[in-house]
């Protein structure tokens, strides 16, 4: 299905659209939510929240402002990172590290990890020190690039050459899965 | 502007990280349009993060799916006012039809309309009716001034006539004669221009076929000079003129007059004093 038609079909609210949506989109979307909110039930939650609002703002996507994919990341992403940053998840306070949520989802059924193929580990693994900490603070934990620069006293440009260091390599990563 | 720096200063990737602010995203967004360069790395960048996001995550649960379905499904039972579930429940009950407080206010202004129409309609035809009255009114009321106007124009006459000439009042009475005992009539003559009036005080009425008839008596017998009409009473006829005359008298006779007066039926008699 092309993107315009998967949009007119979401604005209509057809529930065909609304379902390959889901088949096509729900793992890379839930992946984002997940990598942030560790705890399933939670974030699952959110990701059913993230995922209706979706399907009610289509109306101000703006096509030219990127991909529809990239719209519904930022969505999901912000959604969990006020989830975070409420106070149900400040008791719970079940923030992420990389090494939690990797060693988390080992610890998950063995299924899991076998229906995943490739784990945040793999992908992880080829990354440095400093490329892990950049991409933690920003993938896992929702930071902003100025806020990474504050806390880890890293100069600004420096934090955002690092994210982008660190997602070419995941990207030749990714190409060869 | 080096394109190669601004692709690898990491400001894309964060652009697609929806990490920056609305001024520096406008910044990307004119820059994608300029270089085509730009455009792609973005369009790379985006991929590679679906990919990576694709890649790193577990599947969710069937339930979150059918949650969010059940979801979906309910929001568009609720929100759309096409639902045939909402058109048959309008069917079912009309009273829930929001446009009936309009039909309401619609048929009250039908029926004041129909009720104002019905008392405006039936005061128009009865003042059409009192105006056909008063125009019959007025119309008789006109011929009562036309014909009150020609008598006053007659009496008028009379009167100048009668002031203007010199005549000589002639009672003639019925005393004596065996017809009418009571009956009264006056004549008015002028010796000079033999003008005649006469004025009816007390007379009979008469059958159909008989008149009355003025006889002026002269040295030479009497001479027939008009009928008198004896309902026209005070009132001036005027008779044919009569120059030689020593009494006034009136007979009946057969309907129209006749040439000599039947003395039989002679009613009043007058002479000149």
């Amino acid at each position: 299905m092309e993107e315009q038609d998967l949009i007119k079909g979401l604005q209509v609210s057809d529930r065909q659209v609304q379902e390959y949506l889901y088949e096509k989109y729900s793992r890379a979307l839930y992946g984002i939510i997940r990598r942030i909110i560790f705890d399933q039930e939670l974030a699952e939650e959110v990701f059913h929240d993230a995922f209706l609002k979706i399907t009610k703002k289509i109306g101000s996507y703006d096509e030219s402002k990127g991909r529809l994919y990239t719209w519904m990341a930022n969505i999901c992403r912000n959604a969990a990172i006020d989830k975070t940053r409420s106070k149900e998840f400040s008791k719970s306070s079940k923030t992420n590290t990389i090494d939690d949520y990797v060693y988390g989802m080992e610890s998950e059924s063995g299924t899991a990890a076998a229906v995943d193929g490739i784990g945040v580990r793999e992908l992880m693994e080829d990354l440095n020190e400093e490329q892990r900490l950049v991409m933690e603070c920003i993938y896992f934990k929702g930071y902003t690039h100025t806020e990474v620069a504050e806390a880890h006293a890293i100069p600004l440009g420096t934090v955002k050459s690092r994210v982008r260091s660190a997602l070419q390599v995941l990207k030749k990563k990714a190409d060869k899965i | 502007m080096d394109i190669q720096a601004y692709i690898s200063s990491g400001k894309l990737e964060l652009f697609v990280l929806g990490d920056l602010n609305e001024t520096e995203q406008q910044e990307v967004l004119s820059m994608a349009k300029k270089y085509p360069e730009i455009q792609q790395e973005i369009e790379e960048i985006e991929a590679a993060m679906f990919a990576f996001d694709q890649a790193s995550g577990p599947e969710p649960s069937p339930s979150v799916k059918n949650k969010i379905f059940a979801s979906l499904d309910a929001e568009r039972e609720s929100a759309g006012p096409s639902d045939k579930y909402l058109e048959k429940e309008v069917k079912l009950y009309p009273a829930a039809n929001p446009w009936k407080p309009f039909a309401v206010a619609a048929s009250l202004t039908a029926v004041i309309a129909i009720g104002a129409a019905a008392y405006f309609g039936y005061r128009y035809y009865d003042a059409e009716e009192r105006v056909l009255l008063v125009l019959e009114q007025n119309a008789s009321l006109a011929e009562n001034l036309q014909r009150t106007e020609f008598r006053l124009d007659q009496l008028d006459a009379d009167t100048k006539q009668l002031l203007s000439g010199n005549f000589d009042r002639v009672p003639m009475k019925g005393e004596g004669l065996p017809m009418q005992e009571d009956a009264r009539v006056d004549v008015f003559w002028d010796r000079e221009s033999s003008e005649v009036f006469l004025s009816v005080n007390q007379l009979a009425e008469l059958d159909e076929n008989s008149d009355y008839q003025l006889w002026a008596i002269g040295e030479d017998g009497p001479v027939g000079i008009g009928l008198v009409d004896p309902e026209a009473k005070l009132n001036l006829q005027s008779m044919q003129a009569a120059g030689d005359a020593q009494a006034f008298a009136i007979t009946i006779e057969p309907k129209g007059g006749s040439e000599s007066p039947t003395l039989e039926k002679l009613v009043v008699l007058g002479e000149i004093s």
